[in-house]
């Protein structure tokens, strides 16, 4: 049994969802979405960050000047992701062997084929995951216990006061009517491209192989293997530095906890309660309650 | 004799229990809705999903702090001794109800001894601890993390959780022997904890030991 077979006949198939079984998929066919941040085109202009705030009518947090002063007037618009701040422009400056060096990056949730967030969740349809690979929350199924943060390999949901989730939804509102996700339409340097999954990893490649040429041996593909592959994609110039590009983890995957405790532990427990019940029924029935009567006779 | 009656338990010790199975019973059924996706229903049934994941927690701390006292005023008759051993090697002679193969119990039997150890000893320390830890994942995280250097924030926060699991699990299936024991399984135990009395004949039965200590004491 699934709490949901398969998408509504309009709009998107469902293709996982959280403490569910697999809903049918053969429905229809809709295609992975995907979006390559090409780091080395990307000049740190926050318009990604802006349009997304503008979209999903969000009520950013606005540092004060303290604020600013312990962060050290940093570039970045916070210091961290927020519920009210689904995605954000990171800053830091390291060593490379080209010098010293700005290493930017849009982060945001990832959209992995395989979501942490989604195997942690214990309420049924809580976390949705979309044919098209999109990543979503249905805060009506939420149950507010904070476990798909700490599922995510990317530590990306955070929540509001009533401790429910929020998180980038990749513009489900807009791709799910042929539109280009926000952030993506606003990027003025082409740093963003929108397209299917394969056609992201196809370009990335290309971009990958264009830095290689022009002097960053070390360029690489940032392509979230071990969740099975991301949404989000990341064309690196400094592959080699994989954790100055705004702390993105170095091999991204679900945390083996995370599976001993949805997988061997429900089955053991699962076991071990209704055993206890069997073997008390068991006992009930063959050997008998022990009554003062019964312990008499024997004495 | 047939009435006469032998005090078990402490008005004390009767309103400890009490609260220590109120606060359990609801954290348990709310921790199986949320363990296992067939029973999300319970939670419902227990006041809807957000409530009861609200009312888990605090469910827990109740249990805890009962469950402190409980080890205060009942540790005393819980300790091991040798014929506890040659109990628990017996004990398919307790499950096929010829005790009197077994020794004489005191006033709590090897079984009974290991049902407060792990339920209400571990019990109290490890689900209020390791539920902190879900309850408080940031708090504890930063707390907790320098002292285990090597470990992620989160593995911290899923390491919680999966003892908090296996608590449960050892707990849980203990409490429904428990459960059945007090219940269908040995009547006249039941009233017990209403009364606080047993009849003579129930203690002369299930406890000898400790009904003839408590008939010397008389
Ligand atoms: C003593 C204080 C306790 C506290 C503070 C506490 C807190 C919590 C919290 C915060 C969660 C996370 C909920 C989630 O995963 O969404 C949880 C889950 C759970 N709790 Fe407790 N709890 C306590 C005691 C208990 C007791 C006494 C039992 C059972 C007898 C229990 C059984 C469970 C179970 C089975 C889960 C679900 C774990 C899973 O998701 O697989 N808890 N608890
Ligand atoms: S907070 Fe909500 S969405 Fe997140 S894991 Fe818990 S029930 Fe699921």
């Amino acid at each position: 049994m699934s709490y949901l077979t398969s998408g509504s006949t309009t709009g998107l198939a469902i293709r996982r969802m959280s403490a569910t079984k697999e809903p049918v998929l053969d429905i229809k066919d809709q295609e992975q979405l995907g979006i390559l941040v090409d780091i080395s085109s990307c000049t740190g202009c926050k318009a990604c960050e802006v349009a997304c705030i503008q979209w999903h009518d969000l009520n950013p947090p606005i540092a004060t000047e303290e604020e600013l002063r312990e962060n050290g007037f940093s570039y970045q618009s916070a210091p961290d992701l927020a519920a009210n701040l689904f995605m954000l422009m990171k800053y830091q400056e390291a060593e490379t062997d080209r010098g010293w060096t700005w290493f930017i990056t849009k982060r945001q949730c990832m959209h992995c084929d395989d979501p942490g967030c989604l195997t942690a969740c214990p309420s049924p349809g809580a976390i949705v995951q979309y044919a098209n690979g999109v990543v979503d929350f249905d805060q009506s199924k939420c149950i507010g216990c904070g476990m798909c943060r700490t599922g995510c390999p990317f530590d990306i949901p955070r929540y509001d006061a009533n401790d429910h989730p929020f998180k980038c939804n990749f513009c489900l509102d807009r791709v799910g009517n042929g539109l280009v996700p926000a952030c993506a339409k606003a990027c003025p340097t082409n740093a963003l491209h929108f397209g299917t999954r394969a056609d992201m990893v196809e370009l990335g490649h290309k971009v990958v192989a264009g830095l290689k040429d022009r002097g960053f041996p070390n360029a690489a593909l940032y392509d979230s293997a071990g969740v099975g592959g991301a949404g989000y994609v990341y064309a690196l110039p400094h592959g080699d530095k994989v954790e100055h590009y705004g702390d993105l983890p170095k091999d991204p995957a679900i945390s083996s906890l995370v599976h001993l405790w949805k997988g061997p532990l429900k089955w053991i427990g699962g076991a071990a309660i209704l055993g206890s019940i069997a073997a008390m029924f068991m006992h009930l029935v063959t050997a008998g309650p022990k009554t003062v009567e019964a312990h008499g006779k024997e004495e | 004799m047939a009435n006469v009656m032998i005090t078990r338990l402490t008005a004390f010790d009767r309103l400890v229990h009490l609260g220590t199975a109120a606060s359990f019973v609801y954290a348990f059924l709310s921790g199986i809705g949320i363990a296992f996706p067939k029973m999300h229903w319970l939670l419902t049934v227990l006041g809807g999903g957000e409530f009861a994941r609200w009312l888990h927690p605090w469910a827990g701390v109740v249990f805890s702090v009962f469950g402190f006292l409980m080890i205060l005023s009942y540790v005393k008759d819980m300790f091991f001794d040798t014929d506890d051993i040659k109990w628990m090697v017996g004990i398919v002679h307790y499950m096929t109800n010829h005790e009197e193969k077994l020794p004489e119990t005191r006033k709590y039997n090897a079984g009974q001894k290991m049902y407060f150890w792990i339920t209400v000893f571990w019990g109290t320390i490890i689900f209020l601890v390791s539920g902190l830890a879900m309850w408080f994942p940031d708090a504890f995280a930063a707390q907790v993390a320098p002292w285990v250097p090597g470990m992620g924030v989160r593995d911290l926060v899923l390491l919680a959780t999966v003892v908090h699991e296996v608590m449960f699990i050892a707990a849980g299936a203990f409490f429904i022997v428990h459960i059945y024991m007090g219940t269908l399984g040995m009547p006249g135990t039941l009233s017990a904890l209403a009364t606080g009395k047993v009849t003579a004949e129930w203690a002369k039965a299930h406890h000898p030991k400790w009904y003839r200590e408590m008939v010397r004491k008389a």
